[in-house]
């Protein structure tokens, strides 16, 4: 239950008493905190995969559409992916064209990653720098990367390659309902290593929605320490789908990143909750630098 | 390093051993004592009933337990006991020697005396007290004001006077002088309470009918009370009629109570049992089955809170008594409609008392407690094959003495010391599955052992010089290491003229139970941690000063005081943290100093047909927590104030009795905004492939942003209704809560907005959320 509703719950008995239509909520002008844009980096690097990078700027949270003057494309709107927690298309991502970025591997050498804006087709993730060849890493390297544009703004960062954890399993059920009430859960099983503290990211998708989590989890092992962990999901997939089960293992800096992301998101409209700071994995800026490690299964539910 | 005792204030602890050792200085008149307990008939003692010599201009309030002692010159004096809504008694005592009269005032005849305002304390003697910074409310003023819901709430009435802030609209929580919630030592007959609100803070669990009164100390601490930082809210329960069985109650808009008292043995004793439930339940049930068949109706979650207290005291003898208390209060919320989700979540705490007092010789008399008391929350779940569980408790069993010794008319002593047994059971998780694919059940539980020994003395200096001085030693001990430290308290009273008086007080505070919560609000599941090696005590000294002068021959008392307080170690968390079922929970804390100050006009009248009160605070919070432990601290170390920094506070509180059956009360409250966290700024993170794409909000500096200023009215009426037979009392008590309809600030929250045509995301709308409109209520209370 979200907080508002919780809320609307305590106000019930208000609720009942006051005069009909009474309205608690209303649309204010509130004067927030002036906001200087920064860089914001994604950059996730995968074994055998050509490096990409998306860098774009964070703007104020109640823009005053006043144009900064800054040099940006506006990616078509059409062709702009989806946004998270049910927002539907129509997000413009603003791209600054002044930006440069090299990339450090782990044998010392530098890989300049050139600005060349696109859209992935398969995954629909907008990048606005590419390299030129795959990456070979092994675990334990580590890379480094420095984003810089054209009026001071430095971005940098570093990542080590982490261990690879294999999914043991990925099984399902059905709730023993028929018809249009049949549905299956889905269990992802692995094991974690206990001589070290480990950190994941398990992502299901639905192939019905392959660019849309079905379901995601961020965990640390602090109790399961070198057990094997299973994780549930309630009875919600229709038989039939094809489920992928994704299992990063993560560095701590990445996992506490995405805590972070999760507990400013969610704190708006909690008035319960305390807004996490975002804590980027780059310094200089926003963001995420980081080498994705991670064992996928799939299961079709029949 | 095992042992950490701390010490400071050198000057106040030679004030205490001279206090201590010089009971015989300075006190040329020839005076005796004479002591003894006011009772009502019915054998309820009577805290703050005032018992003096008129013609000497002499004059005490009991205490809290009917207590009183007054030093008399030798001669024949005429004494007077009066205390509200019981009829006046006056005697001759011939005072050649210490005596011991213990008295039974009877009830007025005057039907509505619980309508007549008058306060216990009245403002003379509020002059004349050395402590500065106390507040003594009686659950008899309490219920003339309007309440929310008709709910008579003796917290939320706290909250109206100077230096107390509440947590938000409609909340119980009280923030003492920039002191957190976690730092006020709330007792009910000195057990400790650790979590004195239902339904997140809207109501407390002090149920009105089985209260006798509440003494809320914001500074000048006497040093029987330790463990806290902020503020001491010391509840003393009612003790049952000894004369006769009595029903009472009310039937609310929300809730209803039900006590029953009477003697017990042929008044050798006397009981009372009390109880009070909620029914939102019963109404959320029958929408959730109306709308049963409507699939976008999302049901209401059940929810209700009951309270139980039970009070009996028996006299042994003609020096000794015993006292039980028990009070058993819990929250309930369950659903189980959502698909195959249910879940309940239910909190409360359970305490139990037993004291024995004994009286060993007019000048010194003894009391031995020993009790329980216990804090839990539990929240479970249950889905399709997997159920969760979360609990959280604290566990005391504590046992404390306490003595009263007065060596001479000029000196009161009390000295004493107690002994706590905890069980901070932190949290435990238990996650099990139907196939036992998986089974998680991790305790992570802390014992320790608190103690505290003081000695303070109340000392009268001079007929114009008063002093009480007090030392306080307290230690904890966990996982093998002692903490502790020495808290010397002080307070003076300097009287000018016979209407104006000075008055100081400075005091040290040790807290070693530590409420952790990472949200701006205080809900049921924080959770108390204890001192350990990685959590030192946190430490808080406060001084303040100030003036009280009566008015207009005594009709008006107006005080200022101004405070500075100043703590160090205080907790809170890194943003994000993990808080649940955390086995290193204190590798998320963090840890700073706070310090506020601020300044407290208050003009009182407490008798006549119009009385009340007039409050206003100036106010300052601050926090610091600096960089640490590889993380930013909070907003890199800059100053913030705390969400219940307010800089402006104003409350007027009027009542008017029109007449013998009808009373007219209003209270107006306005306060700041309340600091609050908006995002300056976001940004898209699209996540890896697979992943949503979302809109992150980044967030500035903590409370960067104030919310609109908060003002309300609420307006009642009393109305005493006829006896349906003799001996009866009924009444109707309406309320009108947020009079004006004012749309308060509860919270700010970001809307996206989108195209209506296009349906194309265009932007964010900030959304303020308001909790209460104005709320008529009516309650019918009856007693026969």
């Amino acid at each position: 239950m979200k907080a508002k509703q919780l809320v609307a719950a305590i106000g019930l008995g208000s609720l009942l008493l006051a005069a009909a239509g009474c309205n608690l909520e209303k649309e204010v002008d509130v004067v927030l905190p002036a906001y200087t844009p920064e860089l914001v980096v994604e950059c996730y690097l995968q074994a055998g995969q050509v490096p990409r990078l998306t860098v774009v700027e964070s703007g104020a949270y109640l823009p005053t559409r006043v144009d900064t003057g800054q040099p940006t494309i506006t990616l078509p709107t059409a062709t702009t992916p989806t946004l998270g927690l049910g927002l539907p298309n129509g997000i413009t991502i603003q791209l600054p064209v002044d930006v440069t970025a090299r990339l450090t591997l782990p044998s010392g050498q530098v890989v300049p990653l050139r600005f060349a804006p696109g859209i992935d087709p398969v995954t629909r993730k907008v990048f606005t720098h590419i390299g030129t060849t795959p990456l070979a890493m092994q675990p334990g390297q580590r890379f480094a990367l420095d984003v810089r544009d054209t009026r001071g703004h430095n971005v940098t960062g570093t990542a080590s390659v982490p261990t690879f954890i294999p999914i043991d399993t990925v099984r399902y059920g059905f709730n023993g309902l028929s018809g249009g009430d049949r549905r299956a859960n889905v269990v992802t099983r692995w094991t974690d290593p206990a001589a070290t503290a480990n950190f994941y990211y398990l992502l299901l998708n639905n192939s019905r929605e392959p660019n849309d989590d079905a379901g995601d989890y961020l965990l640390n092992d602090q109790l399961f320490n070198g057990q094997t962990y299973t994780a549930l999901t309630t009875f919600r997939f229709m038989p039939g789908d094809t489920m992928t089960a994704t299992l990063f293992h993560m560095e701590p800096q990445y996992y506490n990143f995405l805590q972070s992301v999760e507990g400013a998101v969610r704190a708006n409209g909690n008035p319960f909750a305390q807004p996490a700071r975002i804590r980027s994995t780059v310094q200089g800026g926003l963001g995420v630098f980081t080498v994705l490690v991670s064992d996928r299964r799939t299961v079709i539910l029949e | 390093m095992p042992t950490r005792i701390c010490t400071s204030s050198r000057a106040a602890i030679i004030l205490t051993l001279l206090g201590l050792l010089a009971p015989h200085l300075g006190w040329a008149q020839v005076r005796h004592i004479l002591s003894g307990l006011v009772r009502g008939t019915d054998g309820t003692a009577l805290p703050g009933a005032t018992v003096a010599v008129p013609s000497l201009g002499l004059g005490t309030a009991t205490d809290e337990l009917g207590r009183y002692r007054l030093e008399i010159p030798t001669g024949s004096q005429e004494v007077t006991v009066s205390f509200v809504g019981y009829l006046p008694q006056t005697f001759r005592v011939n005072m050649g020697r210490n005596q011991q009269r213990d008295l039974a005032l009877a009830p007025s005849d005057n039907e509505l005396s619980e309508v007549v305002v008058q306060g216990q304390q009245t403002l003379q003697e509020k002059l004349e007290t050395t402590q500065m910074g106390v507040e003594r409310l009686t659950v008899r003023e309490a219920k003339l004001l309007p309440a929310l819901f008709g709910e008579v709430d003796i917290l939320k009435t706290l909250q109206l006077k100077p230096g107390v802030q509440s947590g938000g609209e409609g909340s119980s929580g009280l923030f003492v002088r920039g002191g957190s919630a976690d730092q006020n030592l709330v007792l009910l007959d000195n057990a400790l309470v650790y979590n004195p609100n239902h339904l997140f803070g809207l109501f407390s669990v002090f149920n009105s009918d089985a209260v006798q009164s509440v003494d809320l100390y914001k500074s000048g601490f006497p040093a029987q009370f330790g463990g806290r930082l902020s503020s001491v809210i010391d509840v003393k329960m009612r003790e049952g009629s000894r004369e006769k069985f009595t029903v009472n109650g009310g039937i609310g808009l929300i809730a209803s109570r039900l006590s029953l008292e009477g003697p017990i043995n042929n008044g050798k004793g006397s009981f009372l049992v009390s109880g009070r439930r909620t029914y939102f339940d019963i109404f959320t049930r029958a929408l959730n089955r109306a709308n049963a068949s409507d699939e976008s109706w999302r049901p209401i979650p059940d929810y209700y809170f009951h309270d139980f207290n039970a009070k009996a005291n028996y006299t042994l003898g003609e020096k000794d008594q015993v006292f039980a208390t028990a009070y058993l209060g819990r929250d309930v919320f369950g659903f189980n409609s959502f698909g195959n989700l249910s879940a309940n979540f239910s909190w409360g705490n359970t305490l139990g008392t037993l004291r024995w007092q004994h009286t060993f010789s007019p000048q010194l008399t003894a009391n031995t407690q020993v009790g329980v008391t216990s804090y839990r929350y539990k929240l479970g779940s249950a889905f399709d094959i997997a159920s969760f569980g979360l609990t959280s408790t604290i566990r005391d069993y504590n046992a404390r003495v306490d003595f009263d010794y007065a060596p001479h008319p000029a000196h009161q002593v009390r000295f004493g010391g107690s002994v706590t047994h905890h069980t901070f059971g932190v949290g435990r998780l238990q996650v099990e599955t139907g196939d036992n694919s998986l089974n998680i059940d991790d305790d992570i539980s802390y014992p320790a052992l608190e103690g505290g020994l003081y000695a303070s003395d109340s000392w009268k200096v001079s007929d114009k010089l008063q002093a009480e001085v007090g030392l306080r030693l307290s230690g904890f001990s966990s996982e093998g290491r002692v903490y502790g430290g020495i808290e010397p308290r002080a307070a003076v009273r300097y009287s000018l003229s016979d209407n104006l008086a000075l008055k100081a007080n400075y005091a040290l505070m040790y807290q070693y139970a530590h409420l952790v919560s990472n949200t701006g609000a205080s809900l049921p599941t924080d959770i108390w941690y204890p001192t350990r090696l990685s959590v030192k005590p946190q430490r808080s000294q406060q001084v303040s000063t100030g003036f009280s002068l009566l008015l207009f021959g005594g009709k008006f008392l107006l005080t200022d005081e101004v405070y500075y307080k100043w703590a160090a170690n205080q907790v809170d968390f890194r943003d994000g943290a993990q808080i649940f079922a955390n086995p290193n929970l204190d590798q998320e804390f963090l840890f700073g100093r706070g310090w506020s100050y601020g300044n407290e006009l208050y003009l009182e009248k407490k008798e006549g047909k119009t009385t009340g009160w007039i409050g206003y605070t100036l106010a300052w919070a601050w926090r610091r927590f600096p960089p640490q432990r590889g993380t930013d601290g909070i907003n890199d170390g800059r100053d913030y104030y705390p969400s219940y920094d307010r800089r402006h506070n104003l409350n007027v509180v009027v009542l008017h009795q029109l007449n013998t059956r009808l009373s007219l009360t209003s209270s107006f409250v306005y306060t700041s905004g309340a600091p609050a966290t908006l995002p300056a700024g976001r940004f898209p993170l699209q996540n890896v492939p697979g992943g949503d794409l979302l809109a992150v909000p980044v967030y500035p500096d903590r409370n960067t942003y104030r919310l609109i200023p908060y003002h309300r009215l609420d307006l009642g009426v009393v109305w005493k209704l006829r006896p349906v037979r003799f001996g009866t009392e009924r009444d109707l008590t309406f309320s009108v809560y947020n009079a004006y309809d004012r749309r308060n600030a509860y919270f700010v929250y970001f809307e996206v907005s989108r195209d209506q045509t296009t349906d194309v995301i265009n932007g964010f709308t900030a959304q303020q959320v308001s909790l209460f409109p104005i709320i008529p209520s009516v309650t019918y209370n009856f007693k026969f």
